[in-house]
């Protein structure tokens, strides 16, 4: 990571700075890790005295967006929120979709990744390595780069391969990787725009899906799961991460994007604050008859 | 040799080509074996094998799920039940024929589970269907020579080559086709019988597992502390779900469900529950004892090193270090105990 020191210091000192002046009552960031630690464990500084605590390092994956619409985190207060290029496009999603007061939006801490990213899978198509909205914009290079275009071949590449496969092979495949799934909800519950207060999974009354972890329950979770995020997901990939039985969740979640980007004029999840969401909002544009 | 004089011997061993001959027949008898076998490039599982060269018996430190799915599964079905068309109802129990399967390669910490789980599924009712699997199970553990930072046995009264609720260990030695064989039960001196034989190999050493903390100091501070701000603070980034539950070889929380097959007819099953999701614990009333994410990570640790020891006399962990590793945060019990014994050793 280009001048890492540097950069960890910025975005304490603005840490410091908001907490000092109470512009914000807690800011949420990555904290620091141990070698052995996979994952740096995101904190929640509330003082100004603990800013030490926030950390950017190569295992700063969490997509903290998630948190903005947890019931703990907003009875905090108001926040200032740390994010990697690809997490604001959540926020640009949650915007859309009114989940974040805009009386009380979070302070954006953007922190901008090298060109290799986090070196994840989705950091090798990613398009946003610099946040585009944010506060303020922390980066370890000055000036701070301009992001670059990716083509849509390149981003759909892993898809196109897949997709060249014969639809036998493909069913087969995703019969075997939900088979694996064991229903811990870690896809859902990390993923920023998952936030139903009552998870169609978890209602009973009637039970729309089984909860068992069978081929029956599990298909129709990753099914339902997929088609609500459908147009939505912005493809941060933090489910595909934490997922305990690797399911390859980040292929079906391309195909989605690759859907909302052909059936909708080039629409692309969190890309356009001022663009209305591909679902959830009429245009006459839509090509469907009966909705006329 | 006579199976009870294998028991206890210091001087046993199998070689590789004698195993490969024990899963032969085994699978011969067409029935089930589960063993670490890789599943994709980052994922190794306990699962279901249909040929020696699947089974993993080196190269992991921990698989990412545990033996617990072959003992008590993610889902079974109870029973069944139909209605007729006058409103009678039937009801068919599951199908509780002989019973038998071999669990192969399992890490201490995992075969550690049996005597524990034991005592809560015969605690008041006995547990026909957990019984009914733990009675007709095999276990051949497979001591560890590696362990990772996560790794925690020896902090839960474990060991890299203990023995508990395993009917026979197998312990790597200098020479990498042979294992050096102790045995533990009667069921494993049936089953080793014909593939051991008297000799001598150098056992490797076993892992150095550190001895992470305390947990009489963890018991003790969970004890006084059930209303400390501690929880509420360190809970804010658990993002509230199984992996943690779901990966760990004690937890064995469920929920029992109906699952519609048709109308009128369909199966009470029972499915895997975790107390870290917003709907555990949800009375019908819209109240919940465990509202907050706070109380509920308090559920988890004071449930595995208070509650189930005081009832029980034993901690709810093998320390394997599972609910570490799958943490989508970066959670789990150990990074919990060690903030707890700070906090303890400060008061």
């Amino acid at each position: 990571m280009k001048n890492r020191e540097e950069v960890v210091e910025k975005l304490r000192a603005s840490a410091r700075e908001m907490l000092s002046n109470k512009t914000v009552d807690v800011v949420i960031g990555w904290g620091c890790v141990t070698p052995e630690q996979t994952v740096a464990t995101p904190v929640f500084v509330k003082s100004p005295d603990d800013v030490e605590l926030l950390d950017w390092n190569e295992k700063c994956y969490g997509n903290l967006a998630a948190y903005m619409t947890r019931k703990e985190v907003r009875a905090l207060g108001r926040v200032a929120l740390m994010v990697k290029g690809c997490d604001e496009k959540a926020l640009v999603v949650l915007r859309r979709e009114s989940q974040i007061d805009p009386s009380n939006p979070p302070r954006v801490i953007g922190i901008a990744c090298d060109e290799d990213g986090l070196g994840c899978a989705k950091c090798g198509t990613c398009d946003v390595h610099v946040p585009r909205f944010a506060d303020i914009v922390i980066s370890g290079v000055t000036p701070v780069p301009e992001n670059v275009p990716v083509p849509a071949e390149k981003r759909y590449e892993r898809l196109s391969e897949f997709m060249k496969q014969p639809r036998e092979n493909r069913l087969a495949f995703w019969m075997k990787e939900f088979d694996r799934c064991i229903r811990c909800y870690a896809c859902r519950q990390v993923c920023p725009l998952c936030y139903c207060e009552r998870c169609i999974a978890e209602r009973n009354k009637p039970q729309a899906i089984d909860s068992s972890a069978t081929p029956r329950g599990n298909w129709s979770w990753g099914i339902t799961r997929a088609f609500h995020l459908a147009g939505r997901c912005i493809g941060c990939g933090e489910c595909t991460r934490v997922c305990p039985a690797e399911i390859d969740l980040s292929l079906l979640n391309l195909s989605l994007a690759n859907a909302a980007e052909r059936s909708f004029e080039g629409f692309r999840p969190g890309m356009d604050p001022d663009r209305e969401g591909a679902v959830g909002a009429y245009s006459r544009g839509d090509s469907e008859e009966f909705i006329r | 040799m006579n199976a009870e004089e294998m028991i206890g011997r210091e001087d046993l061993i199998i070689n590789r080509d004698g195993l490969g001959q024990l899963v032969r027949d085994w699978l011969a008898k067409d029935k089930p074996l589960a063993a670490p076998k890789r599943i994709k490039d980052d994922l190794v599982q306990y699962a279901l094998c249909t040929d020696f060269d699947e089974i993993m018996l080196d190269g992991f430190v921990h698989p990412d799920n545990s033996i617990k799915t072959f003992l008590f599964p993610r889902h079974e079905k109870l029973y069944h039940y139909e209605t007729d068309e006058l409103g009678r109802i039937t009801l068919e129990d599951s199908n509780f024929g002989e019973f038998s399967q071999l669990l192969l390669g399992v890490r201490p910490c995992d075969a550690a589970i049996v005597p524990i789980l034991n005592h809560v599924f015969n605690w008041d009712l006995k547990d026909s269907f957990y019984n009914r699997r733990a009675e007709g199970t095999v276990i051949i553990a497979l001591g560890c020579t590696t362990c990772d930072a996560n790794c925690f046995c020896t902090s839960v009264g474990g060991a890299p080559d203990g023995v508990a609720g395993a009917d026979a260990l197998l312990f790597p030695t200098s020479d990498p086709s042979v294992f050096a064989v102790k045995v533990v039960s009667e069921k494993g001196a049936h089953l080793l019988a014909k593939y051991c034989a008297i000799g001598t190999a150098a056992p490797k050493a076993a892992a150095e597992v550190p001895v992470r903390f305390d947990m009489d100091t963890v018991h003790d501070w969970l004890k006084e502390n059930f209303e400390s701000p501690f929880w509420e603070e360190e809970s804010l980034s658990c993002v509230g779900c199984g992996a943690c539950s779901y990966t760990c070889p004690t937890c064995h929380c469920f929920d029992i469900m109906d699952e519609k097959n048709g109308l009128g007819a369909g199966w009470r099953v029972r499915n895997w529950d975790y107390c870290q999701g917003r709907q555990f614990t949800l009375h019908a009333s819209g109240h919940n004892p465990r509202a907050t994410q706070g109380a509920r990570q308090r559920q988890r640790l004071t449930h595995k090193f208070w509650a189930y020891r005081d009832r029980f006399g034993t901690v709810l962990c093998t320390g394997c270090g599972n609910c570490i590793r799958r943490c989508p945060v970066g959670l789990g019990v150990l990074p919990f105990a060690k903030k707890i014994c700070e906090l303890a050793k400060k008061s």
